[in-house]
């Protein structure tokens, strides 16, 4: 089932990814970019981390990707258009030497290992929104605290940010 | 074979790449920082691997600070991005160049 | 040896001197200008005289007083000090400087009295006095040194007085720089001398103290000829010998006073002086001798033969100075280093004189210098006459003027010394002598008898100068007469005294000479010969002067037909001096102009240094910034991969070190 659950979801992720980097339109990138995040929620499914499964979906898929499409949306013309030109090849290709150096490190690195599968056997109720509870409330109580001034400064400095002086009206 | 950590730290890594490709080979801010996005998701993959592989919730507490710090983010990062379209009107990462010599 | 602080003030008044008229400059009225500016001087003479007394009072063998200042530096065996010392031949030396030096300080209170830069003319004047006395009364070489490029500055100064003019510029210019080619020699000689005697000092003693240098001269022998050599290419330079006389005919620009001072009297014998002070070394090498004695007598005969031509009557004189240098040049080359000596003084009194005389002269004939148009000036100016009447006579060597002993007693060493015999350099300075009767005698005509030839509105204006010019002609003229009385030579009955006087220091080598000594100091003395050849010498100047009066006075048309002698062709190479400046400039000056021109100056400086090292560091900052500057393009993506980049290496080192 955990297997099953990586390759597809893996797929959907990997694909995803790669298709929103090449795509044209904004929207479209946008569009893959939330199939990724849902295969990335599977993903976590499978790693046994419900709680974070359900944030996935509701926090990236819901809130952040629905912001990018709002963006998208405001900012008309160059947006909505498709970029004027694809990236010339010698860029491509100087972008992808380190990430080829890296990844054939990594993967020699770590196909080479002997252990495959996860160590430990997991307690009871791992990953349940009720462990992670007891986590973040108790022994990162301070993180959790730190971080909501962290969003509260987000929202204050979106909306400063955001103003403008409407000179003249949407279109 | 059995899916174990390793598999998804490969791919963890390769999603993080091809983010990385994409960012650097895109000239669109907007897709630019979907692509941040999509390493960071890389990143948390592996917290949630790890946190599996040992048997403890740290690495799950760590992936939601991961999301509210990623939703700030975006919300600050878009927030920038629209006041620069409505002094520049444009996104093109190339021509906004103002950091060069 | 005694100690007294008494030497220090001979030297130092004349720069208090020199330092408040510098100063103050306008702001001093001219009468106290020129009071204070003779009074220091007249202290310094004062303070001499008293010196000198001091000196004589001490037994013969331990005349020395010392004086000593502080020590200047030490490192390890290498010690200096400051102060002075005076022995018979520094106080012969001083008496003639501050003594010569304040007439000619009053001479200039007439002929500078309606000069712009009055002040300063003093100013300059009581510093080459300042700088003169520390020459001669300098203990040791160092502080020498520093006196005789003193003296080298002041000229410099006074000789470019009226700078306004380029030419006067340039003789100055050209004094200090020929003067430097020579100090070169004076300094390597030095080091030379130092750095030979160093390892043998142990005492503490200075290295290059007179007293300690006369107590090593065994050490020394090894390196006397060239040090010597070394010590006589500045005496060449300070003294105008054969090759670095150049300087003073061009020196005759400056003010005539200066001319008197610096350049008859007192700065070009500061070489007779160090060759006399380091007569030890000097007598360890024959060959150094020989080579001094040659260089000094052709430098006699050959300035002669340029001064039988010349029309300035100042330049007439300079080259008589030349000519005159190298007697005492050669009297040293020989081992008469007294007779040298001797002849100092009493050129000092003659020179000075003409040279006064000279200026005089000028300043009545509205500075004219040319004597082709002087003329008659002995009805309108009796004094000037007379007393330069005197000086010729005794330039000449008439007896029993003072010129004759010490001219004859140069002579006569050259020809029977105890380091040989030099016939040869006898005849050489027997002619000379005759030719410097006979110019000196058609200088007299030209200027003093016949008709004046100049315009009528100069002649109304000729009379005869001021009681502060006169006065000092009749002083030095009576010193002309009389002055060669204390150096009569035994032979002629005299008591040599002069040169008994000096014999203790330079009993190294040949020191007191008298005739027939009894004590006999070394050589063959032979009383006939003496007289015998005196005697001749007084019969050949007199025949030269009686010819120059006939050929000039008497017989005008014998001028002109000597000045056409070989199709003119010998007299253009005498009036152009031998064209040896031409030939200096063609050998020297334009091959160094071209150096300094195309290679120090086009290659090297702007070149090298402005194009190469100047631009090409610019130019390579330039380069290097525009190829950095692309790293700083602005663009985001681009600093993601070069992040990326820099992650790429990192994670392969950690990989591959591990």
């Amino acid at each position: 089932m955990e297997s099953f659950l990586f390759y597809f979801c893996g797929l959907l992720l990997l694909g995803g990814g790669i298709l929103m980097i090449t795509s044209r339109s904004a929207v479209s990138a946008a569009c893959w970019l939330v199939l990724a995040f849902l295969g990335a929620s599977g993903l976590f499914a499978s790693l046994h981390a419900p709680f974070l499964a359900v944030l996935q979906v509701l926090v990236y898929a819901g809130a952040i990707m629905v912001l990018f499409l709002f963006v998208i949306m405001m900012l008309e013309g160059p947006v909505m258009d498709a970029e004027q030109a694809r990236p010339k090849a010698p860029v491509v290709v100087l972008a992808a030497v380190p990430v080829a150096l890296i990844f054939g490190l990594a993967a020699w690195k770590l196909t080479g290992a002997v252990a495959t599968g996860f160590a430990a056997t997991l307690p009871e109720g791992f990953g349940q929104p009720t462990a992670v509870a007891g986590k973040l409330l108790g022994e990162y109580l301070l993180a959790f605290e730190l971080i909501s001034v962290v969003l509260l400064v987000a929202i204050i400095g979106a909306l400063a940010l955001g103003k403008a002086e409407r000179s003249k009206p949407w279109k | 074979m059995e899916v174990g950590l390793n598999h998804y730290l490969i791919l963890a890594a390769a999603i993080f790449l091809v983010g990385l490709v994409g960012f650097v080979t895109r000239r669109n801010t907007i897709i630019m920082f979907m692509c941040v996005e999509l390493m960071l998701s890389a990143t948390n993959l592996v917290f949630a691997a790890f946190a599996r592989d040992l048997g403890n919730e740290d690495g799950h507490v760590f992936v939601l600070m991961n999301f509210a710090v990623a939703a700030a983010e975006v919300a600050i990062g878009l927030a920038i991005l629209v006041q620069i379209y409505r002094l520049r009107r444009t996104v093109d990462a190339d021509q906004l160049t103002t950091l060069m010599e | 040896m005694t100690e007294t602080a008494l030497l220090r003030w001979i030297v130092l008044t004349p720069l208090l001197g020199a330092a408040v008229n510098g100063l103050l400059n306008r702001r001093l009225p001219r009468q106290v200008a020129g009071l204070l500016g003779c009074a220091t001087v007249g202290v310094s003479f004062l303070l001499s005289v008293r010196a000198v007394m001091m000196l004589a009072a001490l037994p013969a063998d331990g005349r020395v007083i010392t004086d000593t200042v502080g020590r200047w530096l030490s490192f390890g065996n290498l010690h200096l000090d400051i102060g002075y010392m005076l022995d018979p031949l520094s106080a012969v030396m001083i008496l003639v400087v501050s003594g010569v030096g304040f007439l000619i300080h009053v001479y200039s209170l007439g002929y500078m009295a309606h000069d712009e830069g009055f002040q300063r003319f003093f100013t300059y004047l009581n510093l080459f006095i300042f700088a003169m006395l520390t020459l001669v009364l300098g203990e040791n070489l160092v502080l020498l040194f520093v006196g005789w490029e003193g003296v080298g500055l002041c000229s410099y100064l006074l000789i470019g007085f009226w700078f306004n003019e380029d030419e006067n510029a340039d003789a100055g210019r050209k004094a200090f720089i020929t003067n430097r080619v020579g100090d070169f020699g004076a300094l390597l000689a030095m080091f030379l001398v130092a750095a030979t005697l160093l390892p043998h000092l142990h005492g503490g003693e200075g290295v290059l103290s007179f007293l300690t240098l006369q107590h090593h001269t065994h050490e020394l022998a090894g390196i006397a000829t060239l040090a010597s050599l070394l010590f006589f290419l500045g005496v060449t330079g300070k003294s105008a010998q054969i090759p670095l006389y150049i300087w003073l005919p061009d020196a005759m620009a400056g003010p005539t006073p200066v001319s008197a001072l610096i350049h008859a009297a007192t700065m070009v014998t500061a070489g007779v002086y160090l060759m006399a002070r380091m007569s030890f070394l000097f007598v360890l090498s024959p060959a150094a001798m020989s080579v001094v004695a040659g260089v000094g007598v052709a430098t006699a005969l050959f300035a002669a033969t340029i001064a039988l031509t010349q029309n300035d009557i100042k330049k007439v004189l300079a080259y008589s100075t030349v000519s005159q240098l190298g007697y005492m040049v050669t009297a040293c080359g020989v081992g008469a280093f007294a007779a040298g000596i001797f002849h100092v003084m009493t050129h000092a009194f003659f020179k000075a004189l003409l040279f006064m005389g000279a200026g005089s002269v000028i300043h009545a004939m509205h500075h004219e210098q040319d004597m082709r148009v002087m003329g008659g000036l002995a009805k309108k100016m009796p004094i000037t006459f007379w007393t330069m009447l005197l000086a010729t006579l005794a330039i000449a060597g008439v007896a029993p003027l003072s010129g004759f002993f010490s001219k004859d007693e140069i002579l006569f060493e050259a020809f029977n010394s105890a380091h040989g015999s030099f016939p040869v350099v006898w005849v050489i300075g027997f002619l000379a002598a005759g030719l410097t009767a006979f110019y000196m005698m058609r200088l007299l005509v030209l200027t003093f008898f016949g008709e004046n030839r100049a315009s009528p509105e100069v002649q109304s204006h000729i009379h005869e100068s001021p009681l502060t010019m006169t006065a000092p002609l009749m002083v030095l003229a009576v010193l002309s007469v009389v002055g060669g009385i204390i150096g009569i030579p035994h032979a002629m009955g005299g008591g040599a005294w002069f040169q008994e006087w000096l014999a203790p220091v330079f009993s190294g080598g040949h020191g007191a000479h008298g005739g027939a000594d009894a004590a006999g100091h070394g050589g063959g003395h032979n009383t006939t010969l003496e007289l015998g050849l005196a005697g001749l010498s007084f019969a050949w100047a007199l025949l030269g002067l009686g010819l120059g009066y006939l050929v000039y006075g008497r017989r005008p048309q014998l001028a002109e037909a000597w000045r056409n002698l070989a199709g003119g062709g010998l007299h253009r190479l005498l009036l152009n001096k031998w064209f040896v400046d031409e030939l200096f400039g063609r050998v020297i000056y334009r091959p160094l102009h071209r150096l300094a021109d195309v290679v120090c100056f086009r290659w090297i400086d702007r070149g090298l240094i402005d194009g190469l090292l100047v631009g090409g560091s610019a130019v390579l900052t330039l380069f290097t910034g525009s190829v950095l500057r692309l790293t700083q393009n602005g663009m985001v993506r681009f600093y993601a991969w070069v992040f990326a980049v820099g992650v790429t290496v990192f994670t392969v080192y950690l990989t591959f070190s591990g």
